[in-house]
């Protein structure tokens, strides 16, 4: 995150079931942002007191007695008639999807309704405060610049090097021992991406673990990333079960982390932050 | 060979209490029996009885009441089907009550909207938005006859969820009553009045806990006095559990709050023979289904011997815990609604075998808005299918006896007495609210809840699993837009058309006993007579005993 987003939680009219805004508070805390707790029966004015004089970014609202078209509004109006309209409105609870187009054209800029993963509303908090602000919007496309290498497990090299190089044509581009790794890996240039190929140097190796398991093939997917410790952060915060929390030295004088198949739908991927001269 | 005589004695008790009560009360049939012949017993029991199960189950009706308080249980009357309902103005909460009535419910509760449960009236500033809109609306003496409307209230129980205004809310009850010629004593029904777990878990509250338990003994007080059938308390453990609880939690609080009543009762000087009897509860049924059914158990045995070891009660009915349930809010989805009818049969199926006197079984669409008429009739024919198809009410306490079950509610009855322990430490659980305690742990609780959903880890069947790319969207129940200027207009006309001079006195008499000792009963009773508004009444004691502002 580039810079700490401030948002205001507020309980509008006089609904006491607070359980989403105290759950939905700790979500976005624990995503990184700075959050504001109003407490239960506030009004528009005070939430829009509350908002200027905290100098927030957002106001997520909560009201599930069904107030939400009266007192929504009231919040968005009042930004406006104080010159503070910059701060952007969200809202949530029991609201029936068909007051959703209303509530929107009244300036709510987003409602989430019942059963939206708390990181969503996150996601979406960021995103609107970056584009308010002209942060560059980093969209998933751009955290990742691209596919560095795709990785194969193999026995050995000798063995396994003539059909990559012989019978599909393709250019090695050189051999490296990782001994922290227990490996011998061979890259392999297949045009828009590389290919890894990795030999278990020792029993160690957890090259060697998988192919007693599984046999040879695609072992992982390395993901090219710009600033890896940054990026490990931003996994963890999203949920996904990092196996190395911060980064390790790989083949070829890159930074690397692993993610756990387990939070990432069964494939083994890489982060991969390469030294600046190989990226261009 | 002696615990054999001892079991056999209290055998023979039991057999004749039953044989008494099923004089006056008989069963619904003279011989149950499956669809294959086989004849169902009033009482199944284990070939090996010991001291243990005697003293942990005993007989239903029996101390500590493991098995049920009433010895046939539901094979002389199935429990009430009590449908919260209302919406919008007492008028149209009126005409859904007769339909109730008339699609065979056998209760009322009454849903009041926020302004009514905080004191206010519709024309304040803070009901902007809210009026009608959670529950009926409710002003003052004249709405409550409109909501009350040709119903009999000599011959329908009426439960009230109304707490921190509950005072007021059961004087204008006690009035409509009166006028339509019945007395005090013979009107039936609850009023929640449970200001603890407001404070604990749903925010509707006014005054600072003390001078709210004052109110709360007042009316234990004059209730025994003259409204004797009258339930004066619901100890609720279902907005705690709402808020994030797990069931463990909910018992543990919920008891401990029940303790808190109590002390305060007794310290008021009131005899515990008097108000006990008259002291209910209110539970959640969540999807658990095995330990929602152990917690029931476990919530009586508990009751029972905190009332007659820790506070001496004497009488066997100021041991019993009888119970409310309703099935778990907070567990249906917005998602594919009408998968909720299914998980709406299945906590009412936990609180039936847990052995509750009352149920409300939620509606398919209460995570998108207030039900709607259809919605609201499946949500009692569900109860009614329980009821008149499965067969589950033909003996008592089926599960008794299952290993599981039996140790699920030993352990339940463990880990609430550890919080129990630890509320003690804190002072008790006024203290402990004071303190935040529990709502601190129910937060941790309900965020770590959360969390697992989102991880996946536990499955919301529509909702993180198993989703509708193309959900058709529900018709939802819409409320009158001009209900809040309609009952505007109503509350300008009482308050031009009463006696003025009559009201304002009331409401000075009412301050000033406020200002000392006297019990307030009689003085709300009195406002409201007089057509005092709610806002007014607790507009005079906002004033005398302050506001509470959270924790």
């Amino acid at each position: 995150m580039q810079k700490k987003i401030r948002v205001l939680i507020a309980k509008p009219g006089l609904d006491g079931h607070d359980r989403g805004a105290l759950i939905i508070s700790q979500a976005l805390r624990d995503y990184g942002m700075e959050v504001i707790y109003t407490g239960l029966r506030q009004t528009p004015e005070q939430i829009v007191a509350s908002a200027i004089q905290e100098d927030v970014d957002a106001i997520g609202l909560s009201c599930l007695s069904g107030a939400h078209n009266e007192l929504f509004p009231e919040v968005v109006q009042g930004l406006k008639d104080n010159g503070a309209d910059d701060i952007i409105v969200v809202g949530g609870g029991v609201i029936p999807w068909e007051d959703i187009p209303y509530l929107e054209e009244q300036g709510v800029m987003k409602i989430f309704t019942p059963g939206t993963p708390s990181v969503e509303t996150a996601k979406y908090i960021e995103q609107a405060v970056y584009k308010r602000d002209g942060i560059k919007d980093r969209e998933p496309g751009e955290l990742i610049d691209r596919v560095d290498h795709i990785g194969i497990a193999v026995k050995s090299l000798d063995e396994s090097l003539p059909y990559y190089l012989d019978t599909l044509q393709l250019k090695l581009e050189g051999i490296e021992e990782v001994d922290t790794e227990h490996v011998k890996v061979a890259f392999i240039n297949a045009g828009n991406v590389k290919l890894e190929l990795l030999e278990p140097t020792s029993p160690a190796s957890s090259i060697q673990a998988f192919l007693d398991k599984r046999g040879q093939g695609i072992h992982h997917i390395a993901l090219g990333v710009n600033d890896i410790q940054e990026r490990i952060d931003e996994m963890k915060r999203k949920g996904i079960q990092m196996i190395h929390d911060t980064a390790k030295p790989g083949a070829g004088g890159a930074s690397i982390a692993f993610m756990h198949p387990k939070s990432t739908g069964g494939v083994l991927y890489e982060l991969c932050e390469k030294p600046l001269k190989e990226r261009l | 060979m002696e615990q054999d005589q001892d079991f056999n004695k209290l055998y023979e008790e039991w057999k004749e209490t039953t044989k008494k009560l099923m004089e006056r009360f008989p069963e619904r049939k003279d011989a149950f029996q499956t669809s294959s012949s086989i004849p169902v017993e009033r009482l199944y029991l284990p070939e090996m009885l010991d001291e243990k199960y005697i003293n942990q189950l005993g007989f239903p009706g029996q101390y500590p009441y493991t098995r049920g308080i009433q010895p046939t249980m539901y094979r002389a009357r199935h429990w009430t089907m009590r449908q919260y309902a209302g919406f919008g103005s007492a008028v149209e909460t009126n005409r859904r009550f007769h339909y109730l009535l008339e699609q065979g419910q056998t209760g009322l509760s009454v849903a009041f909207d926020l302004p009514t449960q905080i004191g206010y009236d519709s024309d304040h500033a803070m009901s902007k938005g809210e009026v009608g809109k959670v529950g009926v609306a409710i002003d003052s003496l004249e709405d409550m006859e409109a909501l009350l409307k040709d119903i009999p209230l000599d011959k329908v129980s009426t439960s009230m969820t109304i707490n921190a205004p509950a005072a007021v809310l059961l004087a204008m009850y006690i009035v409509v009553a009166e006028k339509q010629g019945i007395a005090p004593d013979k009107i039936a029904g609850t009023i929640q009045n449970d200001i603890l777990k407001e404070y604990i878990a749903r925010g509707t509250y006014i005054f600072p806990p003390k001078p709210s338990m004052r109110l709360i003994t007042d009316i234990f007080a004059y209730c025994s006095e003259h409204v004797p059938k009258w339930n004066t308390i619901s100890i609720s453990g279902y907005h705690i559990r709402e808020a994030g609880a797990t069931a463990a939690q909910e018992l543990a609080f919920t008891i401990a709050n029940g303790k808190a009543y109590v002390e305060a009762a007794l310290k008021a000087g009131l005899d515990i023979d008097q108000f006990a009897p008259r002291l209910a509860f209110f539970f959640n049924a969540h999807n658990e289904f095995f330990e929602e059914v152990a917690k029931f158990r476990a919530a009586r045995r508990m009751w029972a011997t905190i009332m007659k070891e820790t506070y001496g009660a004497k009488k066997p009915k100021s041991w019993q815990l009888r119970f409310h349930t309703q099935t778990g809010g907070s567990t249906l989805t917005a998602q594919q609604p009408d998968n909720n009818i299914v998980r709406v049969t299945v906590q009412a199926l936990s609180a039936v075998l847990g052995g509750t006197q009352s149920l409300h079984t939620n509606s398919r669409d209460e995570a998108l808005a207030l039900p709607t008429e259809d919605s609201a009739r499946i949500a009692l024919r569900t109860q009614q299918i329980l009821a008149h198809e499965s067969g589950v009410a033909d003996t008592v306490d089926p599960l008794a006896g299952s290993y599981y079950v039996e140790s699920l509610t030993d352990s339940l009855e463990e880990e609430a007495n550890a919080y129990l322990h630890k509320i003690e430490e804190l002072g008790g659980a006024v203290a402990a609210v004071e303190q935040g305690y529990m709502q601190r742990e129910i937060h941790h609780t309900a965020y770590e809840t959360q969390k697992s959903i989102e991880k996946g880890e536990q499955v919301v069947v529509g909702m993180n699993a198993f989703q509708l790319d193309d959900e058709p969207k529900p018709e939802l129940h819409r409320l009158d837009p001009e209900l809040a200027k309609n009952q505007k207009e109503k509350l300008k006309k009482v308050r031009d058309n009463r006696d003025q001079q009559r009201a304002s006195a009331q409401l000075e008499s009412l301050r000033q006993a406020a200002q000392g000792t006297d019990n307030l009963m009689p003085h709300i009773v009195e406002c409201v007579r007089s057509y005092c508004t709610i806002g007014e009444i607790c507009g005079v004691l906002r004033e005398e005993f302050g506001e509470f502002t959270g924790v």
